[in-house]
């Protein structure tokens, strides 16, 4: 539930000393050392590319999320034909309870739908934490109150209940600006919100990072030296600040698919025919003492795509920062 | 028939249509009165996933199933429907504070009732002909008295203004109070009433039924406030009311109620405990079990995954549950409305019809279980008001299948002299809505149409679809008719003065035969006219009629009698016991 | 000190006034005219606008919040021109007309089934989280260790609902070892209050005490690395006292933070583990309110929310003083 504030935390994230240049090269070498990251990295990749190839997939297998095979559910009750949900050789993983549609088809569109929305979202959340948090601490003063008040205004709403309450009149304002109606707009107002709620978390980080990169020697030898201001930030205090958002990033991704995931189980998800994992969770519930795969599908494969993102994750820290590591 | 739920519960209809499953062949061979004797005494649980009623004011309160549990048990009303599962007994009126069921003079402009003696409130002062005006005069304060049905406002003879509305501007203001008292007079010893109407209303009899003519005792009328206190004139009387989920009303036997002055009410056990805001799996699971208190307890619906537990088929019980499990024909008929002023051109009306998938839909409601195929927006079971409309054989040029039949549907796009059509569906949100909208984007869009799903949240379904600016083209909907005559049917769905009047349908041919069937006193004429204008709207496809419903309920091992009182589609809330041990 | 106890609550004030404004203009943006809801059918616009002076919903945001503010201190009276005024007395937090009560009355009937989630959950996770963190920390690179980082990332992998519906359907339906979920006042009826909370409280303890077990193993292996660590060790202190005494307190200060924060967002309601498990908390009244557009009780439920964690926010930061004596607060 509130897991987006569960990555406000350790302080093992912070206080990387790995000089800035050859960060790359040590950080793949220590993750190629590390097996478990390896597999968990391949499995993302496969993710990622099922979810892009989902209609060549789907096509190749003759299903596809959208059409209704009457023939599959029983006229009396509309529950599936046949066990475990009705799978068989036509439909993979079985078929949906009332409409016959595929449950195969429909958690590979799901995938795509999840990875797109937490994938943007996390890239905007890294973005504006960024930035703002950059100015913040480079600026201080007046600047650093005003976000730091902003955020603590952000922080304080119950995020949940404000998506859940906005979720409408803030689909419609963007289907005015422009943005397509219907799922467009919908997946739009998903990643927005979770940008808005999620960047101070990230901008608290940079803030402290800047605060104290700004008191060393190289970047007071640059001000000395006249350097812009523009330099000073990005050439000299961004470069230290990568370890703590790549590792932000790979922890909030995960995080994002399940807060995704838990919003379209109340209901503010992609609208029909679409559908996602919360959703096909969601619809579970009124059938799964009757058909448990219905849960369990979209569940497992709901939890492999966050396991695996959050292993990524620890083994980039683990990389960055040996002395969090798991030894 | 019964009581449509018109205001919000309607939504629920149309939301869970999970709950109110039905299917095909009108049979009604799984009602069985329960097993055993009645015992006096004890206490029957209502159990309810609702956080609490939506009205309890008696002039406030619209929906079957609330109507059927207050009249019931605390509003007595001049006429009443007799208790009988079979569905012209159990729709047929007996006099209940009247002491008959009403004359009409005038040619039934003017209808006079008769108060029982002995008829008293909770207070224990009796019931006079002035509570029952009182209390019919509250619904003009439309500003107060908000949700409940209309029908005093348009049938009594009071003029109306310009804009439309009353004269009489309700008790609370007391504008124009001589024009309600010309009205509804009381004779000199308080006893008769007599009610004057501006047309004639061959059925006014069975409007009062209805509790928004219950009487009201002047003194204890708190406004807005009433449903917290309201006065009972039943058996029973509201020992406490607490709403919200964990919340419970607990009714208890009123001490003031003489039974020789009710011969329409058993009023079996002792108490009554609602409890609100139940998870509807916990509903299913207690009365599974019925343990303990549950074995008194009932429920209005069952989950879709119990069916094939409860059930062998849509109309028969499985052993174990015979005696405690109905699936009946509903009152209700669900249709897709269309909207005629966004879609004025009847033959793309006809392809969003012919288009649609109606076998889909059906089935995901849960095919058999959810009923049969509609043809209009009358039920069979409102007997003779009822005739095939030919709506799915003739009145589209030609047969049309359930599935649909989409090269028909771009054949009359084609004819039209239009483009295909872009479409927005609105629907109250939930789970099997959602499917049932992603079979209206997929059959649709099979010829050519694009529709566009527009979940709305349930609560502010009715809210925003009633809303001129804010409905779309087509409208998920469900009715249900106030008594069984199609005057609560037809008028309220296709008239600008109707209620209910989702597809803003106004034909001046069509409101004028109206008009003209309102006051036919011949009940077999009438009923004709009402079968005529049901084809004809369905000619001019104002609707896409779905499904005639039916509904599956389970109770718990001692209770009874089990069967669904066709008046209300709802328990025979007055005569339900305990079964004796 | 007391100067800075001074400046945070002014400042937590202002924090509040700034989140009711920006709830209210906020909301103010919402579709759903409430006035209409309270309307029905056979609702003309005359009545309409009516509905919408009695709710206040015809004035000016700005005014609408005045009202507001000013009912939190002198109640207030809606419809006072009416002949059915309805009076909220102070502290007024609003009227729901959908539901005929004041929000204040709502919120305070939903409040015990949250407290009571929160906190059974509360203890659990913190009891499981800390101790295994510490339990972790000293097997540092053993397999112990790395069964509770195990246990800890599936913890936070799992989502909640996912969790929760697990939970029932293999305890509840399949082995049938707990009835299914109905609230009941502990007072009223213990046995199935506890029935009920056992798994709700189980599901979120796991979700956070994940957290909280990384946190407390990375807390003490950074605290244990310490020379005062190293100095208690070699003054030849038992080594539970040393873990106890000294690095657990020095290390308590993120812990006390977060299991501040955390527990202050829980008493928001739990909307999630509430809805699964069907418990008439908070949550579940601010679903149920925004499904009904019911915007009273929707920003009533905001503001006291938002108090919750501002509140405990002061009230963290205060604690460090009291924890952690290197922490000055200036």
């Amino acid at each position: 539930m509130v897991k987006v504030a569960l990555i406000d935390g350790p302080d093992s994230l912070t206080g990387s000393e790995v000089a800035s240049r050859s960060l790359r090269k040590i950080v793949w070498t220590r993750l190629r050392r590390d097996k478990l990251a390896m597999v968990c990295l391949f499995i993302l990749i496969a993710l990622y590319l099922i979810a892009i190839f989902a209609p060549v997939i789907c096509g190749l297998l003759g299903v596809d999320p959208y059409s209704f095979d009457k023939e599959s559910i029983s006229d009396s009750g509309g529950g599936p034909v046949g066990t475990w949900g009705g799978i068989s050789t036509e439909h993979p993983l079985g078929v949906e309870w009332g409409t016959g549609r595929d449950i195969f088809a429909q958690l590979l569109y799901g995938l795509r739908i999840s990875l797109l929305i937490a994938t943007t979202a996390t890239i905007l959340t890294v973005f504006f934490g960024t930035v703002l948090g950059i100015i913040s601490g480079y600026a201080g003063g007046k600047t650093d109150a005003v976000i730091g008040r902003t955020m603590d205004l952000i922080l304080a709403f119950p995020f949940l209940l404000i998506i859940l309450a906005m979720s409408g009149v803030l689909t419609q304002r963007l289907t005015a600006l422009g943005v397509p109606d219907g799922n467009p707009s919908r997946i739009t107002y998903l990643i927005i919100v979770l940008s808005i709620f999620g960047w101070p978390y990230l901008a608290r980080i940079v803030r402290g990072q800047v605060l104290s990169v700004r008191e060393r020697e190289f970047v007071e030898a640059s001000i000395a030296m006249g350097a812009s201001r523009y330099r000073i930030l990005f050439k000299e205090i961004l470069p230290n600040l990568w370890a703590p958002i790549l590792v932000y990033a790979t922890l909030t991704l995960p995080t994002y698919v399940g807060t995704e995931a838990a919003l379209s189980f109340l209901g503010v998800g992609v609208l029909p025919p679409d559908t996602s994992f919360g959703g096909m969770l969601g619809n579970s519930v009124s059938y799964f003492s009757v058909v448990p795969s219905y849960l369990f599908i979209p569940g497992v494969v709901l939890v492999v795509l966050v396991v695996t993102f959050n292993l990524v994750g620890d083994a980039v820290r683990d990389a960055l920062d040996p002395r969090a590591g798991r030894v | 028939m019964g009581k449509a739920n018109k205001g919000l519960r309607l939504a629920a209809v149309g939301a869970v249509a999970a709950l109110a499953l039905a299917a095909c062949g009108g049979g009604s061979s799984s009602s069985t009165s329960g097993g055993g004797e009645p015992a006096k005494g004890g206490t029957l649980y209502y159990l309810t996933n609702a956080e609490q009623f939506d009205q309890i004011d008696p002039q406030r309160i619209y929906t079957g199933e609330d109507l059927a549990f207050f009249n019931g048990t605390i509003y007595r009303t001049l006429t009443a429907y007799k208790f009988s599962p079979d569905a012209a007994e159990g729709t047929s009126i007996v006099g209940d504070l009247a002491t008959d069921t009403g004359t009409a003079t005038n040619g039934g402009q003017t209808w006079e009732f008769t108060i029982r003696d002995g008829a008293t409130f909770q207070d224990g002062s009796p019931v006079t002909c002035a509570d029952v005006a009182y209390g019919t005069s509250r619904t003009f304060a439309t500003d107060v008295i908000t949700g409940g049905p209309t029908y005093a406002i348009s049938m009594l003879d009071i003029p109306t203004l310009e804009d439309g509305s009353s004269a009489y501007k309700g008790p609370y203001t007391g504008e124009g109070q001589e024009l309600f008292d010309k009205a509804v007079t009381c004779s000199a010893d308080g006893k008769t009433i007599t009610f004057n109407l501006s047309r004639p209303v061959p059925d006014f009899n069975y409007t009062v039924t209805l509790t928004a003519f219950a009487p009201v005792p002047k003194a204890s009328d708190t406004g807005e406030k009433y449903g917290d206190a309201p006065v009972s004139s039943g058996p029973y009387k509201i020992e406490s009311n607490k709403n919200g989920k964990g919340g419970k009303m607990v009714l208890v036997r009123n001490d003031k109620w003489d039974p020789a002055s009710d011969d329409y009410r058993k009023a079996y056990p002792d108490t009554w405990q609602v409890d609100y805001g139940l998870d509807v799996k916990v509903i299913d699971q207690r009365l599974l079990a019925s343990s303990g208190n549950d074995a008194t307890a009932l429920a209005n619906g069952v989950e879709p995954e119990q069916l094939g537990v409860i059930f062998k088929s849509p109309t028969e019980v499985n052993p174990e549950f015979a005696g405690r499990a109905i699936s009946e024909l509903d009152p209700y008929v669900r249709y897709l409305a269309i909207n005629v002023q966004k879609v004025p051109n009847l033959k793309i009306r006809q392809a969003i019809a012919v288009a649609l998938d109606r076998d889909a839909l059906r089935k995901n409601a849960g095919g058999d279980f959810a009923g049969d195929y509609a043809d209009g927006v009358i039920k069979p079971n409102m007997g003779v008001d009822y005739a095939p409309s030919g709506m799915w054989e003739t009145l589209l040029g030609e047969k049309v299948a359930d599935a649909g039949n989409p090269e028909l549907a771009k054949k009359l796009i084609a004819a039209s002299g239009e483009a295909a059509p872009t479409i927005t569906f609105d629907y109250p949100q939930s789970p099997t809505a959602d499917k049932a909208a992603a079979i209206v984007v997929d059959s649709l869009g099979k010829a050519g149409i694009t529709a566009k799903p527009n979940p709305i949240e349930p609560g502010q379904y009715y809210g925003v679809v009633f809303d001129p600016e804010k409905a779309h083209e087509l409208i998920n909907a469900g009715w249900g008719p106030d008594w069984p005559n199609a005057s609560t049917i037809i008028p309220e769905l296709f008239t600008p003065t109707g209620g209910f009047n989702l597809s803003q349908y106004d034909n001046a041919d069509f409101n004028a035969a109206v008009e003209t069937a309102k006051i036919e006193p011949d009940r077999a004429k009438q009923a004709k006219m009402w079968q005529d204008l049901n084809t004809k709207a369905m000619a001019d496809v104002v609707v896409i009629p779905t499904r005639f419903g039916r509904e599956q309920r389970l109770v718990g091992k001692q209770i009874g009698p089990v069967y669904l009182w066709p008046a209300y589609g709802s328990w025979p809330y007055a005569e339900m016991y305990a079964v004796q041990q | 000190m007391s100067a800075y106890v001074v400046r945070r609550v002014i400042s937590m004030i202002i924090l509040l006034l700034l989140l009711t404004l920006v709830v209210f203009i906020l909301f103010s943006l919402l579709p759903a005219d409430p006035a209409r809801l309270t309307c029905g059918k056979g609702c003309t616009p005359e009545v309409l606008e009516a509905n919408r002076h009695k709710l206040g919903f015809d004035l000016p945001v700005i005014q609408q919040y005045w009202e507001f503010m000013k009912g939190l201190f002198v109640g207030r009276i809606y419809a006072a021109d009416s002949p059915s005024p309805v009076v909220c007395n102070a502290p007024c937090l609003g009227y729901s007309f959908k539901r005929g009560e004041e929000v204040l009355v709502l919120i305070k009937d939903r409040l015990p089934p949250t407290i009571w989630l929160a906190l059974g959950a509360f203890f659990l996770w913190l009891a499981a989280g800390i101790s295994l963190g510490i339990y972790a920390a000293l097997r540092r690179g053993r397999w112990q260790d790395k069964t509770v980082m195990g246990i800890s990332l599936a913890g936070y992998s799992l989502p909640s609902f996912f969790l929760g519906l697990m939970a029932i359907f293999f305890i509840v339906i399949r082995l049938q070892l707990l009835p299914y979920p109905s609230y009941v006042s502990p007072f009223e009826n213990p046995i199935q209050f506890f029935q009920t909370m056992l798994l709700p409280w189980i599901v979120l303890a796991i979700l956070y005490a994940a957290f909280y077990m990384r946190l407390t193993r990375n807390q003490m292996l950074e605290v244990l690395g310490d020379d005062y660590i190293r100095t208690a060790r070699a003054k030849g202190l038992p080594e539970r006292v040393v873990i106890r005494k000294h690095a657990l307190r020095a290390g308590l200060t993120p812990i006390v933070t977060a299991a501040g924060l955390d527990l202050a967002g829980l008493l928001g309601g739990a909307i999630i583990t509430e809805s699964i498990f069907s418990l008439p908390g908070l949550g579940s009244l601010a679903v149920n309110s925004v499904n009904d557009a019911d915007l009273p009780v929707i920003v009533g439920i905001t503001l006291v929310t938002a108090t919750f964690i501002i509140v405990a926010n002061l009230i963290v930061d205060l604690l460090y003083a009291v924890i952690d004596p290197r922490v000055r607060l200036v």
